[in-house]
Order: structure tokens, then C-alpha cells, then sequence
């Protein structure tokens, strides 16, 4: 099974998480493409998005010279920890995964260029799987053989679009991801698999954290789905419901504040007092 | 009262240069050459600054601004997720401005233009801004909202005619019974009844209603004498709403012709403009696009006339269109101050009014029908409302709604608008109402959702 992974910036811990663990399993991705990091769209959106503490505060772990290798202390989502850890040391970007694995590794101004194409191209995937950067457009989803995997933070067809485990939080849906195939809709395309985030998972401290725990079983189902795939033991179900609009949009705070409370009340009845210690 | 003649009226809202009522020879020939009148408006404004040379410190920092914020803002996905001004906080600054606006006649001011200061009095938002006054006085507890109410409504029984009619545009500008501005009055009229119960009040809002039935068209709509252009308009569905509020107070007084039907009747006419794709047609304003504010009139209108009258294919009509307009500001962060066909636009300026008015149709589809992505739209369109909001700046200007943003742009250029501010203040008045009955916690951080 030939693979490219689709990295929003070569220090997207999903995407380093996501190469390493395919590698693990046995399937070294065939090459890797990722936006740039000083890019000035991208640094706009991260400052707008996490504000400039969060911001400067990534920038530091991911940039300046390391103290130890443990990735615990560089990691920003420690559920990924063990997906980074190799030997004694850590993965902090996908460069040293793909040293690591030996594949290459290039940086795209964006990933729909003709250069980021005949990248991709080259390696003649049989799958792309993204982890982030731009809305693709179809010259890149023909590319592989069997399509572009997205992993989505929420159940399809249900909550489609942003902020997925929030609203499903607020919508009473079941917290878990989808991997399917990407196709011009948004989140619209064929569905390979479902999967629940299991109770025991759920003990999270925020929705941050919520988030984080969803991202690390979305890397971990991924491996799964591929070697599923490679032996044709699943297929893509086209999603039903695609009429009704199902598109969700990035969260307000004070919506958050309300799925943050909507968390805890749900955890509280699903873990007993003793279990939490 | 006073005896006004029946004739077009020009809503000050949809005018470009917003001189409100004209005579119908200058109106036909602004539409076919707008260009003199503009050019002799905006030399008239201009002239302004040479008598109060005083408002070029603020015309100067209002435009800096603006450029600057055009040259280095620009919307993304995750832009006004977070709260940076307290709603509370601004509510009380735009309730300033409206205080402030308030003439000494009792009426409130059309705008303060940056050029030529404080219009006069404005019939039409006097009457529909007395809801909101009422409103904030209960949620602050605030006196003052109350007098101002008062006041307000003490002015506007003095300018009804006998066959209880209102004027349409600034007051003196023109004496011109128009059925919308008596539609918005009656809304106010309407509300001060049922906080005062005051009989006179009731009478004069039974008089405006009587009048709107009989120069009602037998399909609903309303046009010729009275109507704007002579035309008719769907985004007279705001009178239809009117009526509707009317209905619940005083249907028992007109057995003859129930207020509530005349409200139906316009609602089933407005509905048959409404097409697959969720645009509207017939807002019919020769000469002017179709402004985002007359589109959300239109929606609002049929949606509280819909929630009224019990009315679901209303309520489903507004919703389809609401939500087509809430993917364009969700994808975009932006949504243009006018449309053509199809919700297709050419525009890159936004008229804040009509932003203000989507937040509160959405908010209110969020009460009717529990979707909480119409409550989070609007909660980021009222943190946008928020941050173009001047904070400081005086009388006039500070806690005022701009008609465009940048504010050189075609919708009501360098004013800050009365109506403009009515609507950003009912819309923070829902915000806090949803946010109490959904008991959100306060002033806890969270990082946003990535």
C-alpha cells in the first residue's frame, strides 16, 4: 500500500503521529507533503485561533533547542506521546519522521499547486491521507487509487463540518470519529468506519483534552483502516442523510462554555464518584 | 393631529443620500439620474464641515480606521469565536446613543452624520425603537429607558393624522401618510399600550391599524397611494407584523376585518416571493440594490408574523433563507450589504444594520426551532457588531452603528444611524436572554475549538 500523508505544517503533531504509527504497522508512507510554517495566512489563523499565549507558547516547544528528549515535555497533546516516542527519544517534526522511516518529506505553499501535485504524483499512492491544511480541490483527490482518507473528530453524517465533539456534545451524539474518503462536499464523502470513543477514554479534564483523546484514537484507528483496506476487508458506504444539512461551524466560546458543562454533567453520570477518586 | 397627503414616502433607509420623502416628479428623476442629486447632497453635507470644523478630527480617525482595518483584517474561520467587549458593556453604550439621539421634541434623531451633525427627528424609528427601550428597561432596570419610551410615544400621537396615518421620513421634511412608517410606528404604539395601558395610546394604535386595512390591496400586499414608489413590497411584511402584534391587544375592537387576517393575507403574499433557493423577490426598490436590511425585513417580518399567527410554512420560509445567509457569514465572516438574485453580489462593503437584523432573526429561529447553529452565528455576529463599535468619540459617534463598514460605503455613507442601533441593541438583548435560558457559566475561559 503506497501512502502520502497531508500535513498542515511539519510540525502537526497529528501528522507526525499518524506517519509514525502507519510506519510502525508496517506501512511507511511513500512521502509526506506539508504546508509551510511561516506562512502568513497560516500564522494569522493559529494566532486567531488559539490566541497569543497558546500561540507563542507552541512556537517555543516545537522551535527552540531541546532540554531532554522526552516527548512528554515537548508534546503538546499528550495522548500522542506514545505514537512519538522512538527509542529514547521523540519525534518533533515530520522531517525527522520521514529521516526516521525514509521518505521524503517536502513543504508546498499549498497543497492544490501543480508542484504539491506532481509530488503526490510521483509517489503513485494508492491512498492520501490528510491530517490538515487546505479544502482540496478534485486534481487532488484523483490522484490516489483509492482516495484521500480524512479522519473526522465526530460521527458522519450526523455532525458534519468544525467544532464536531463539541456539538456533539450539544446535540447528544455519540463522542467518537469517522474515517471516510474526502470528495468535494464537506464531509460528505463515502464512510470506511464509525468508532466510538470507549467510556474509559472519556475521563478528560476539558474539552481541550476531549479533543486531544479523539485525536490519538482517530491515529490509532487509522492504522487500523489502512491494514483493514490493504486487505480488502472493509469498503466505503456512501453517507445517507446527505440532503439534510448536517454542516456545523467553528464554535463560539459561550456555546463551548455550555458543551464544556454538557461534558461534565455527562461524565459525572457515567463515571461514579469512587471511579474518578 | 395633523392632515398629511397620501403619496409615496421614501424610507430614509433606503435612500443613499437618506433625504427621506420627495416629491414624486424629483423621485422619478433621481431614478433615472441619480447622479445631481448626489452630487448636490453630498456638496449640501460637505458644507457641513465648514460650519462645524470641529468634526473633521472624528470624520479623520473614523476613516483611518476603516482603511486600516480594510488593509490588514481580513475574516477567517475561526474569527470572532472569542469575546473581546463585554455585551453588557456595549449594550449600555448603544442605549447611550439612542438616549443621546433623542431630540427635544421626544422624537429620535434619523443619524448623526460626521458631517453635518444630528439629523431631526425620525417618525418611523421612534415608534419601532420604544419595544427596544422597554425592553432594556426591564433587563438593566434603567429609568431612563423607560422615560424615553415615554417621551417618545407622547411625540409620535401628536403627529397622527385623523384617519390615523403617520408620516413618512424626517420630521419636517415632508407631511406624507406612508403605510410602512405607520406599520414600524404601530409597533412601538403597540408595546407602549401594553406597558401603560394608557386608553389613548390603544385608541391611536386602532386608528393606525384601521388605516393599514383599508389601504390594504386585496391581495395582501400594499401599493399605490401610501406605498413607496407606488409599488408594492414584500418587505412590508414588517407592517403585516405589526398587525399581527395588533391582533393579540385589540382584535375584539375590529370584528369587522380581524387585524390578524389583514396580517395573513400580506404573510401569503409575501411567502409566494419567496423562491426554491431561499431568495426573495419583490422588494422592489427602483434605483436602489437590494440592501441586506430590506432582505432581513423582509425575514424578519414573516418570521415574527409566522411565530404569532402559528403559521410553520412561514416559520420553514424564513429559515431556508436565514440559513442560506448564515453559510455565506459562516464561510466567509462577512456577508455583503446588498444582493441581487439567487443571494449573487458584486458589493464588498456590509451594512451593519442588516447585519444586526440577521443576528436577530437567527436568534429567534434558535427559540422557535432549537438549533443552536442559528444562537452560535449570531453570537459571532454580534462579536463583529461589537468590534466595529467606536467606544469613545462623543455624542454621536461613541456607541454608534455605522450604515456600511468601511463607512464611506453606499449604505447610509459617513452616518451613524439610529435604526442601526435599535437593532444591535435587540440583538444583544436576545443574546442575553438565550445565555440565561441556556445557564451558560460565565467568565470561564476556554481555548477555542481547533
Amino acid at each position: 500500500m503506497r501512502i502520502v500523508i497531508l500535513a498542515p505544517s511539519v510540525y502537526s503533531e497529528t501528522a507526525c503521529a499518524t506517519a509514525a504509527n502507519l510506519a510502525q504497522s508496517g506501512y511507511v508512507p511513500s512521502g509526506a507533503i506539508a504546508l509551510r510554517s511561516l506562512d502568513s495566512r497560516t500564522l494569522r489563523r493559529k494566532l486567531g485561533q488559539w490566541g497569543a499565549r497558546r500561540f507563542f507558547s507552541y512556537a517555543t516547544t516545537k522551535l527552540l533547542p531541546r532540554k531532554n528528549e522526552d516527548a512528554q515535555t515537548h508534546t503538546v497533546n499528550r495522548y500522542l506521546t506514545s505514537f512519538l516516542n522512538y527509542g529514547s527519544k521523540a519525534f518533533r517534526s515530520l522531517r525527522e519522521v520521514g529521516m526516521y522511516y525514509g521518505f521524503p518529506v517536502a513543504v508546498c505553499r499549498d497543497q492544490n499547486e501543480s508542484p504539491s501535485i506532481a509530488f503526490m504524483r510521483e509517489r503513485s499512492p494508492d491512498l492520501i491521507i490528510f491530517t490538515g491544511g487546505d479544502i482540496l480541490r478534485q486534481p487532488v483527490l484523483t490522484v490516489p487509487r483509492l482516495g484521500v482518507l480524512n479522519i473526522h473528530l465526530g460521527f458522519l453524517p450526523e455532525v458534519r463540518g468544525m467544532s464536531a465533539p463539541e456539538w456533539s456534545l450539544l446535540t447528544n451524539v455519540p463522542l467518537g470519529i469517522t474515517i471516510h474518503y474526502m470528495n468535494a462536499g464537506i464531509d460528505s464523502g463515502p464512510v470506511l468506519g464509525k468508532f466510538e470513543l470507549p467510556g474509559a477514554a472519556r475521563d478528560c479534564d476539558s474539552l481541550t483534552d476531549l479533543r486531544n483523546r479523539l485525536i490519538a484514537f482517530g491515529v490509532e484507528k487509522t492504522a487500523e483502516v489502512v491494514a483493514a483496506l490493504d486487505r480488502s476487508l472493509i469498503s466505503a458506504n456512501p453517507q445517507s442523510r446527505l440532503d439534510q444539512d448536517n454542516q456545523f461551524f467553528v464554535m463560539h466560546e459561550v456555546l463551548q462554555r455550555r458543551a464544556a458543562a454538557c461534558f461534565v454533567q455527562n461524565r459525572k453520570l457515567a463515571i461514579p464518584e469512587a471511579a474518578r477518586g | 393631529m395633523k392632515n398629511l397627503r397620501i403619496e409615496q414616502a421614501a424610507p430614509v433607509s433606503a435612500g443613499v443620500n437618506g433625504s427621506g420623502h420627495r416629491q414624486r416628479n424629483l423621485v422619478n428623476r433621481q431614478l433615472h439620474d441619480p447622479t445631481p442629486a448626489l452630487l448636490a447632497r453630498a456638496l449640501k453635507e460637505s458644507a457641513g464641515l465648514l460650519r462645524a470644523p470641529q468634526r473633521l478630527l472624528p470624520l479623520a480617525q473614523r476613516l483611518t480606521s476603516d482603511f486600516l482595518r480594510e488593509i490588514f483584517e481580513r475574516p477567517h474561520l475561526y474569527s470572532y469565536t472569542t469575546t473581546k467587549r463585554s455585551s453588557t458593556e456595549i449594550l449600555d453604550l448603544v442605549l447611550g446613543w439612542i438616549y443621546n439621539a433623542q431630540r427635544l421634541d421626544g422624537g429620535i434623531a434619523g443619524y448623526y452624520s460626521l458631517l453635518t451633525g444630528y439629523s431631526d427627528s425620525y417618525p418611523e424609528v421612534t415608534g419601532y425603537i420604544i419595544p427596544t427601550l422597554y425592553d432594556y428597561a426591564k433587563t438593566a432596570d434603567d429609568d431612563r429607558a423607560v422615560h424615553a419610551a415615554e417621551r417618545a410615544t407622547q411625540w409620535l400621537l401628536s403627529l397622527q393624522t385623523p384617519e390615523g396615518a403617520f408620516p413618512g421620513g424626517l420630521h419636517g421634511s415632508h407631511m406624507h401618510a406612508s403605510v410602512f412608517n405607520t406599520g414600524q410606528i404601530l409597533q412601538g404604539l403597540v408595546r407602549a399600550c401594553r406597558e401603560t395601558k394608557t386608553p389613548d395610546v390603544l385608541d391611536s394604535a386602532i386608528a393606525a391599524g384601521d388605516w393599514l386595512i383599508r389601504m390594504q390591496q386585496s391581495d395582501g400586499s400594499w401599493s399605490g397611494p401610501g406605498a413607496y414608489q407606488d409599488a408594492a413590497h414584500t418587505y412590508y411584511s414588517m407592517v403585516a407584523w405589526a398587525l399581527a402584534e395588533l391582533s393579540e391587544l385589540a382584535d375584539h375592537r375590529n370584528p369587522c376585518e380581524s387585524y390578524g387576517a389583514a396580517a395573513e393575507r400580506n404573510i401569503d403574499w409575501v411567502l409566494r416571493h419567496f423562491h426554491p433557493s431561499g431568495w426573495i423577490g419583490g422588494i422592489n426598490l427602483r434605483g436602489h440594490p437590494n440592501y441586506l436590511h430590506f432582505i432581513a425585513y423582509v425575514l424578519q417580518g414573516v418570521l415574527e408574523c409566522g411565530i404569532l399567527r402559528r403559521r410553520s410554512d412561514a416559520i420553514d420560509a424564513v429559515k431556508k433563507s436565514a440559513w442560506v445567509l448564515l453559510r455565506k457569514f459562516e464561510a466567509s465572516k462577512f456577508l455583503a450589504g446588498a444582493f441581487e438574485g439567487d443571494f449573487k453580489t458584486k458589493h464588498h462593503f456590509t451594512c451593519l444594520t442588516g447585519n444586526a437584523q440577521m443576528s436577530c432573526v437567527w436568534q429567534r429561529l434558535y427559540e422557535v426551532s432549537g438549533d443552536l447553529r442559528f444562537f452560535n452565528a449570531a453570537l459571532k455576529m454580534n462579536e463583529m457588531l461589537k468590534e466595529l463599535l467606536p467606544m469613545g468619540g462623543g455624542k454621536g459617534i461613541a456607541g454608534g452603528v455605522s450604515g456600511s463598514h468601511p463607512i464611506w460605503c453606499r449604505y447610509q455613507p459617513l452616518r451613524y444611524i439610529s435604526w442601526g442601533c435599535k437593532f444591535f441593541a435587540d440583538a444583544l438583548l436576545l443574546e442575553q436572554r438565550i445565555t440565561q435560558s441556556l445557564q451558560i457559566p460565565r467568565n470561564k475561559t476556554l481555548p477555542c475549538a481547533s
